[in-house]
């Protein structure tokens, strides 16, 4: 089972009314990128933050380790802004490597850290959705938001098959691992190929055999579930809506004041 | 009760398309009302390809099939109305289990046959009580286990209320528990009148809990009776690759060796002949 999918499942989040987990999560997330300000970053960074592990119950160093990730990936992107080499030195800093300078200016240093922190803030606004709310939930916004119901059934049956091929490759693995198949690099690569290949026939012959499991039980081409509904709370509304106002504030405090 | 037919297959061909060999061979079988029945017979002997016929979703070529005396019907609504009677307990759970959790996974096949989301959710709640299986009711279908994925895959079918259950190799893959627990719910099946058939390779189970034993081979019936009449056929055995109840093997030894009189029943499972064997 994978990690994300798991927390979603064992989240003190679950059962918040998934719509209002939505909205919330997507509010934040415009207004982060559109803000672009540093007060609304790390306000943001920081309650979502909190409410991930304190109220989701997500181990502190598991969502630090799920952070790095995208953290390592805008820090390189990012470097290019923050870092030039140039002759003359620049204003933020300078450090001299033969006759160039490692260098930066303050205005490009600042752009390019208010990048990493919205970009870290709107990250942490799609770790709250998904580390608070299985992806059987968001079947229902999906419903909601009256996606084309091929497009739901597609999602939902992708996602069983992600789990359904992920164990046939590492059954396959496994077996193949068994028989040497990394002893070198041309049989590991012989043998990844062979897995692919397996994996594919696999796949096919797994959704016929679905396919008629789903037909024998009246299957007619629309896949009818019952959904998970929690009701949305007022209080809940009430707070969500408090916290989007202050950032809303702080953003437009900010235009005027600049 | 016992003797109405309930499903009566006449002659059944049937040939997967690019093989030379067809996996039904003139197969002929009768099923009555509310009767245990055990198919058994070796890898590639037809099993899972009539089961597949019986629910609709295969055709034979030739022969014909009923159902309470009616000839099946392929058109659209009489075979969604076949299917709600006829429900089939896939052999691996992850060809059967495809919604993310277990609740939505259980309420498919009644949603399907129309009823509301209220029905719904109570006949869902009410399946999952009576397998013992509540708790698992969050939590989605790839984090089950195999024993819990079997369960949920019962439950698909029963939440449906079918006149006749047929389950492919339930116990395949399933430790002594889990399979305990199974054919816990197969007994609940019978005893709440539900015509059950399961296709098996444990020749102990079927000689105690089945009342027929259908023995196929390349595609046909080689034997069908009742278990002791079944498994005391020796060759038909030997050609399907099984072999004889260990309880009815003790018991005729038993006879041989003249410490048990002939004329007493053979006992059905290890329990009975001990009782037998105490009693002398």
């Amino acid at each position: 089972m994978m990690l994300i999918d798991q927390y979603g499942y064992r989240s003190g989040l679950r059962k918040v009314n998934v719509m209002e987990k939505f909205c919330f999560s997507v509010t934040t997330l415009l207004l982060c990128i559109l803000s672009r300000s540093f007060s609304v970053s790390i306000l943001v960074l920081l309650s979502l933050g909190w409410l991930t592990i304190r109220k989701g119950g997500i181990p502190v160093r598991r969502y630090i380790k799920l952070m790095r990730i995208p953290a390592v990936f805008l820090l390189l992107s990012t470097l290019a802004i923050l870092v030039n080499i140039s002759k003359t030195p620049l204003d933020a800093y300078a450090v001299p490597a033969g006759p160039y300078y490692i260098t930066g200016s303050t205005e490009s240093v600042i752009f390019g850290l208010r990048l990493i922190l919205s970009s870290l803030s709107a990250v942490s606004c799609l770790y709250f959705l998904s580390l608070s709310t299985p992806v059987t939930d968001l079947i229902g916004i999906l419903k909601k938001l009256r996606c084309p119901a091929l497009l739901i059934e597609l999602f939902l049956l992708i996602y069983r098959f992600i789990f359904v091929l992920m164990s046939e490759a590492s059954a396959v693995r496994i077996s193949q691992e068994s028989r040497l198949s990394c002893r070198n690099f041309k049989t590991a690569v012989r043998a990844f190929g062979g897995m692919a290949s397996a994996l594919f026939i696999r796949a096919v012959m797994r959704s016929g055999r679905l396919y008629d499991a789903m037909e024998s039980r009246c299957y007619d081409g629309t896949i009818r579930v019952l959904l998970e509904e929690y009701p949305p709370k007022k209080k809940e509304i009430i707070c969500m809506i408090l916290f989007e106002l202050l950032l809303l504030s702080i953003t437009i405090g900010r235009n005027i004041y600049i | 009760m016992k003797t109405e037919s309930m499903i009566t297959a006449d002659n059944l061909w049937f040939t997967y398309d690019g093989e030379d060999i067809p996996a039904l061979q003139g197969l002929s079988l009768d099923i009555k009302r509310g009767s245990k029945t055990a198919v058994m017979g070796a890898n590639g002997s037809g099993k899972s390809t009539f089961f597949l016929c019986l629910n609709g979703i295969l055709r034979p070529q030739k022969g014909a099939l009923s159902f309470c005396g009616a000839p099946y019907s392929y058109d659209k609504k009489s075979l969604l109305n076949l299917r709600s009677r006829i429900g089939i307990v896939f052999q691996d759970p992850d060809n059967q289990l495809f919604s993310a959790s277990v609740r939505q996974e259980i309420s498919f096949g009644i949603l399907n046959l129309g009823a509301d989301n209220e029905t719904a959710l109570r006949e869902t709640e009410k399946i999952m009580d009576a397998l013992d299986i509540t708790e698992l009711k969050d939590r989605p279908t790839h984090a089950l286990s195999g024993g819990q994925k079997k369960q949920v895959a019962v439950a698909d079918i029963l939440v449906m209320h079918p006149d006749i259950v047929i389950l492919d190799e339930p116990a395949a893959a399933l430790d002594p528990k889990h399979t305990d627990m199974l054919n816990k719910i197969i007994d609940q099946m019978t005893e709440s009148g539900i015509t059950v058939l399961i296709s098996t390779h444990d020749p102990d189970y079927a000689f105690s809990w089945a009342d027929q034993i259908i023995l196929f081979h390349q595609g046909k019936v080689l034997k069908a009776g009742s278990p002791l009449e079944v498994f005391s056929d020796r060759p038909a055995l030997n050609l399907t690759n099984l072999s004889q109840p260990a309880v009815l093997s003790i018991y005729e030894s038993l006879c041989r060796k003249k410490m048990i009189n002939e004329k007493f029943p053979a006992p059905r499972s290890l329990m009975e002949l001990l009782h037998f064997i105490e009693g002398i």
